[in-house]
């Protein structure tokens, strides 16, 4: 028997996106209908949320299970009871996140979001491209308010620490 | 009508061709599109899964730049579109949350007023133009051509969103068969493309689209259209991707709605464009292109 948190449901619950985990009621649906969970065992949502509601927080949040949801949100349209399975990934995410735990694609993104403005930025062979076709220059003119926003919301930390 | 033109971050930097075609074919069918300045990513899901406050406040600024040109906001991109519509949406009715995300912006001069909507490139075609308006455009009808659909799924889900804009599953089949080409219903349609798994968990994200891929062929389509970047990505490039790890060739064509739409209104697409493809589609357009 791992180690439990008892607490883990509550914290999840009380992020803004984890508050359907109250409502599950472990009927499976959310699995039956999810196409990643139809690819591999290893992504069960019925399951984490089980994990989740019983307190096994250290099986969770340091592994690769958060990162398996293709936020599709085929489960938000099916769950019965309104738990919006979906969402609540986005609640242990975050929750994995400040543990350090996120893949590198995702930190690239966000890296590059935070030293840009964009996720994905053109190769100079793209930038080229664009004037000559005439088409809007790819600016960062709002690069300093981004920097700004996302020091008061702690993701520059998050950014920088990687 | 005009709007605030969101591009996004993927469509200027990869897809070009999307976006050439829509600056061309929209003006023609009365919609003006206004570059929004300084506009930021819109957080999307892989931004989301980072931290929730920062989501609100990235994807807010944007809409307040909106409100500041006093229009609406199209997007091209299921993915910005979902992330602005869905923050619109939750601050419009959540006065407590709109005010710790104006407590976040007005350290950048901005507050979000909930003034503007936010629309795709299908609920501009459809709801603005018009199926009929863009039927009567169409000069070089794409006939006899059978198509599978792939409208994405933040065009539709969460329905619970999607529902009170009136908007359901049909509204991209409606406007193909407005060009002359025949919506073929194919098994899995409502299903992901597999783009959000991509950087993430590639050998996933591959399986998805080769399931899609699978119902695409079973169904006899000789071509996909999409209207979110990620998904012409994923099962364009992606069908390359597939043939290196599953040795399986699909050979399926894929274009943006709205070079379809372009073909159908007598606009060649330009060589370059074309090649924008890694699938060809030169076998199935031939002298349109």
């Amino acid at each position: 028997m791992s180690e439990l948190d008892l607490g883990f449901m509550g914290e999840v619950a009380n992020t803004p996106r984890g508050r359907g985990i109250l409502l599950c009621i472990q009927c499976g649906r959310c699995s039956s209908s999810c196409p990643v969970a139809r690819l591999t065992s290893e992504h069960n949502p019925r399951r984490l949320m089980e994990m989740i509601i019983l307190g096994v927080k250290k099986e969770v949040l340091p592994t690769q299970l958060p990162w398996y949801c293709l936020s599709c949100f085929t489960c938000l349209d099916r769950c019965p009871q309104g738990g919006d399975v979906g969402e609540v990934m986005f609640a242990i995410r975050n929750l994995a996140v400040r543990q350090g735990n996120l893949p590198a694609g995702v930190a690239a993104q966000a890296k590059s979001l935070y030293e840009t403005t964009r996720v994905i930025n053109p190769v100079r062979s793209t930038l080229e491209k664009r004037e000559s076709l005439g088409l809007s220059k790819i600016t960062t003119d709002g690069l300093e308010e981004v920097q700004k926003i996302l020091k008061k919301t702690g993701m520059e930390k998050i950014v920088q620490s990687r | 009508m005009k709007y605030a033109f969101f591009l996004g971050c993927l469509i200027p930097a990869r897809e070009l061709s999307y976006e050439v075609s829509v600056r061309k074919v929209l003006p023609e069918l009365g919609i003006e599109l206004v570059d929004m300045k300084g506009a930021n990513c819109c957080a999307p899901f892989s931004i989301q899964s980072v931290d929730y406050a920062s989501w609100m406040a990235l994807a807010a600024r944007n809409l307040c730049l909106a409100e500041e040109m006093g229009l609406d906001i199209m997007t091209l991109c299921n993915d910005c579109y979902e992330s602005l519509l869905m923050v619109n949406t939750i601050l419009k009715k959540n006065p407590e949350l709109k005010d710790q995300v104006n407590e976040i912006l007005s350290g950048v001069g901005k507050e979000f007023k909930g003034k503007v909507d936010v629309k795709n490139l299908v609920d501009v075609l459809y709801g603005d133009v018009g199926v009929s308006k863009v039927k009567s455009a169409i000069k070089e009808p794409i006939s006899g051509l059978r198509v599978g659909t792939q409208p994405g799924c933040h065009l539709t889900k969460p329905k619970r969103i999607h529902f009170e804009l009136l908007r359901g599953f049909n509204e991209l089949d409606e406007l193909v068969q407005a060009t002359g080409a025949e919506s073929v219903p194919y098994e899995r349609k409502e299903m992901c493309c597999g783009g959000p798994l991509r950087d993430i968990n590639d050998d996933l994200s591959r399986q998805v689209s080769r399931e899609k891929l699978i119902a695409l062929k079973n169904a006899e389509v000789q071509a996909v259209v999409t209207v979110c970047p990620f998904c012409f990505l994923q099962l364009d490039l992606g069908q390359l991707e597939v043939k290196r790890h599953f040795n399986e060739e699909y050979n399926l064509p894929v274009t943006h709605f709205i070079e379809l739409l372009r073909m159908g209104m007598g606009m060649k697409l330009e060589d370059w464009e074309v090649k924008a493809h890694r699938i060809p589609i030169t076998s199935i357009f031939k002298d349109r292109l």
